[in-house]
């Protein structure tokens, strides 16, 4: 006990340590890029760094965007819980980076510099010389965005607590606020003051900085990430190798044979996925208090003789006035080798403050086994396709859903205007080869090495279902400790609080640029004085962020869904609009626009019929396809049609954007 | 366009370079997907023994065969691609870039005028 005590303290310091230096170097970065504003074009520098980014800020300000708390939080939590077939859910980041970069990236770059465009809905407009379309733009990144933002500062600051949550600090500090300020959340006053911390940093620095304090932050932050992935991995493929050899023994009864990670899938291959359900809780003597933790774990004998082990999810305490809890959340684990290796873990006191054997019963248990992977048909959902699923039962990857996440992130991706945006920065066509070079092996030494590392962390902690999003904080912990390296905690953690900053900074970024650029500067006041702007612009990044902050407040609930909503539908609405606006000359705003809102309608539609069908936020899947796979065939098909039953573009438009002098030598 | 036009202007190399790879991208997309996913479909999607799945460096085979070695070839294809096939070109000059630009600091690299 007094280890664990001592480990977990060691690394509690250890991140209130990492996150403070991380939040100075941020600090330090906006002051720096605060500086750059002065003597150059304001509205430029602010919203696209004088479009002059350089291969590494330009490569990793991409990757890191596009890596959003998702990668560091629900992407392991995924693979924890469904096993190796999340090797295909991610495959198409193998060519994510030359998708999102070299589909548009050429173009779209000399398209806004012909145009002087700063934005998307700018290049959009000057593309066609129409106002309205750069407008309708304008109204959906506004839309789709707002609602992301406040998502994402919902999962930063739930990022934080999880971080945050063990220092003795932390919890004085979140007490210590005003009571009108916590009862503006439903939250609690701990997630009040994550969101006070994350929201006002992110807000300050981008509200500074702008565009190069963007960029520079996602370098530092795109630097963290793939740091903590190198670190983490050989020290899981060796500490769960070694578990293996404990569970075969148990499971086989032999000894384990071949390399780490071979124990590893083989001891995956006998898992059967956990059975979810309720219990009533009662106390074994009548007269004590007794605290139950969330996570802790009761063994119990079945009427065979065989071992139960269940988790209870939340944190209860039995007293004399409620002396039992009925309905309490459990999770009974089945496997023969998670039990072994719950009480290994307990008797080597890493989850022993958390038994409560002989002093917590369990009756009226009802629990329930996966729709599939649980039967003795499906045994070895974990190594095999479509994986484990807890309510479907096609599995958790079927046949339909692996194309539709190749669309989804190679194909929606592209279509992200956070990430066109980003593809009009960049100085040079050197760098544009470079980076996607650079992105391509920055992807290939994070996601993948993530699916292993969360496959074996599924040896070494199981029972994590019940919270599967603190899994990669719970993991960084356990293999830092394990080495009594627990300092190193720290580094690995500020992984994912990193990806959700650099996520947020640019979706601030962007809204703000719509505002004032596409709004403001080119439809209210053209001839507004550069300082006119340069307040605005402050103005208008402070108050979109604040905004947000107060919206997450009081989150919305579907959070998870709401930004996979808002992704899909961005790439349903632009990429077919953009693609034609670059690619195709006969293109007219006429077709790009009903590219544009055919996307959004039919997008939107899917999950209109899946709400009335009851499934609350979730949309309908025609085959079970994605949305965003009927959005973009519906927007790409729409907007041909439209295109070519209207007038063609002007010829000066035409001339303008795809056709050059001729050189005299070739006449 | 009008045929005066036509003689006085071509259609902008810069424009044909970039349409040529966005549709060589495009294809090396769709073959990842014919490859991927129908590989790991009919080879990971009904194993008979998983407890004795085939495995090569620990890791399930049809993940190596149908994820890992087409991620290896997406990797070295970007490469050829990056520092082979792509054109370099003239983007162009934007109204509001700056005729003295400084050195950017996060690059480390000198930008053209």
């Amino acid at each position: 006990m007094k280890l664990q005590a001592l480990l977990i303290a060691e690394s509690s310091n250890a991140v209130l340590i990492t996150f403070l230096i991380y939040i100075i170097g941020v600090f330090l970065i906006a002051g720096l890029s605060n500086r750059l504003l002065k003597n150059r074009n304001f509205l430029s520098e602010y919203f696209l760094g004088s479009r002059g980014l350089g291969v590494w800020a330009f490569a990793l300000t991409l990757a890191a965007t596009s890596s959003s708390g998702g990668s560091f939080m629900g992407f392991p939590s995924k693979i924890y819980t469904h096993g190796w077939s999340l090797g295909l859910w991610i495959g198409s980041y193998m060519v994510v980076p030359i998708c999102v970069m070299g589909l548009l990236g050429k173009r779209i770059n000399q398209v806004a510099r012909i145009s002087g465009a700063i934005t998307i809905p700018d290049v959009l407009r000057d593309r066609f010389r129409n106002a309205p379309f750069g407008l309708i733009a304008v109204a959906l990144i506004v839309f789709f965005m707002t609602f992301n933002l406040v998502a994402q500062f919902k999962a930063g600051s739930e990022i934080l607590r999880t971080l945050l949550g063990p220092i003795d600090l932390f919890g004085q500090a979140a007490n210590a606020l005003p009571a009108g300020l916590t009862a503006l959340s439903p939250l609690g006053s701990e997630y009040v003051l994550c969101l006070l911390v994350f929201g006002i940093s992110v807000i300050l620095y981008t509200t500074y900085g702008g565009f190069h304090a963007v960029v520079w932050t996602d370098v530092m932050q795109g630097i963290v990430m793939v740091v903590g992935v190198i670190i983490m991995l050989p020290l899981a493929i060796n500490q769960a190798g070694t578990a293996a050899i404990a569970r075969a023994a148990v499971e086989e009864g032999a000894e384990s044979t071949g390399g780490n990670l071979e124990r590893v899938t083989r001891s995956m291959a006998k898992m059967v996925p956990p059975r979810k359900g309720t219990a009533t809780l009662a106390r074994v003597a009548p007269n004590e208090d007794v605290e139950i933790p969330s996570g802790a774990w009761v063994f119990m004998s079945s009427e065979n003789g065989s071992t139960r082990l269940f988790k209870i999810v939340k944190r209860h305490v039995l007293t004399q006035e409620t002396p039992t809890v009925e309905q309490a959340d459990v999770w009974e684990i089945v496997s023969a080798g998670d039990i072994q290796r719950v009480r290994n873990r307990i008797d080597g006191k890493q989850e022993g403050d958390r038994d409560r054997t002989g002093v917590v019963t369990l009756s009226a248990i009802a629990v329930v086994d996966y729709v599939y992977g649980a039967s003795q048909e499906q045994l070895g959902a974990y190594v095999t396709g479509p994986g484990p699923h807890r309510e479907s039962a096609n599995g958790f990857l079927p046949l339909s859903l692996a194309i539709s996440f190749f669309f989804m992130w190679a194909i929606s991706g592209t279509g992200q205007p956070s990430n066109m945006v980003r593809l009009m920065a960049f100085k040079d066509t050197p760098t544009l080869r470079r980076s996607i070079f650079t992105v391509a092996i920055y992807y290939s030494a994070i996601y993948f090495p993530l699916v292993v590392i969360f496959c074996c962390a599924r040896v070494l902690i199981p029972g994590m279902e019940s919270e599967p999003d603190r899994i990669m904080p719970q993991m960084a912990v356990e293999l830092t400790s394990n080495i009594g390296m627990g300092w190193l905690a720290g580094l690995l953690i500020a992984a994912p609080f990193a990806a959700v900053m650099s996520t947020v900074d640019s979706f601030l970024l962007m809204i703000s640029s719509a505002l004032v650029r596409d709004i403001y500067q080119r439809n209210i006041d053209k001839d507004a004085s550069e300082q006119a702007i340069k307040k605005l612009s402050y103005a208008f990044t402070m108050i979109i962020g604040l905004g947000a902050l107060f919206g997450a407040l009081h989150p919305p609930e579907f959070l998870q869904d709401i930004i996979v909503y808002t992704g899909s539908g961005l790439a349903s609405c632009f990429l077919g609009a953009v693609v034609y606006s670059l690619y195709w000359p006969r293109a007219n705003h006429q077709g790009c626009i009903a590219a544009m809102v055919s996307g959004f309608l039919a997008h939107l539609s899917l999950y209109c019929v899946g709400f009335l069908q009851g499934k609350g936020f979730s949309a309908f899947k025609p085959w079970d396809m994605d949305p965003v796979v009927v959005g973009l065939v519906a927007s790409f098909a729409i907007g041909y049609v439209v295109t070519l039953v209207t007038p063609p573009p002007s010829d000066d438009l035409v001339k303008k954007y795809f056709y050059r002098q001729r050189p005299a030598s070739s006449g | 366009m009008s045929n005066e036009t036509d003689s006085a202007l071509e259609l902008d190399p810069f424009f044909l370079h970039a349409r040529r790879e966005a549709i060589v991208i495009f294809l090396v997309w769709f073959v990842a997907l014919l490859w991927a996913v129908p590989y790991c479909y009919f080879t990971g999607y009904s194993v008979e023994d998983p407890a004795s799945i085939p495995t090569l460096f620990g890791v399930p085979s049809w993940i190596v065969w149908g994820i890992g070695l087409p991620w290896l070839v997406a990797d070295l294809f970007t490469t050829w691609f990056c520092f082979s096939f792509m054109k370099d070109g003239d983007l162009g000059t934007a109204g509001d870039e700056d005729e003295s630009h400084p050195q950017d600091a996060a690059s480390g690299e000198e930008s053209p005028q």
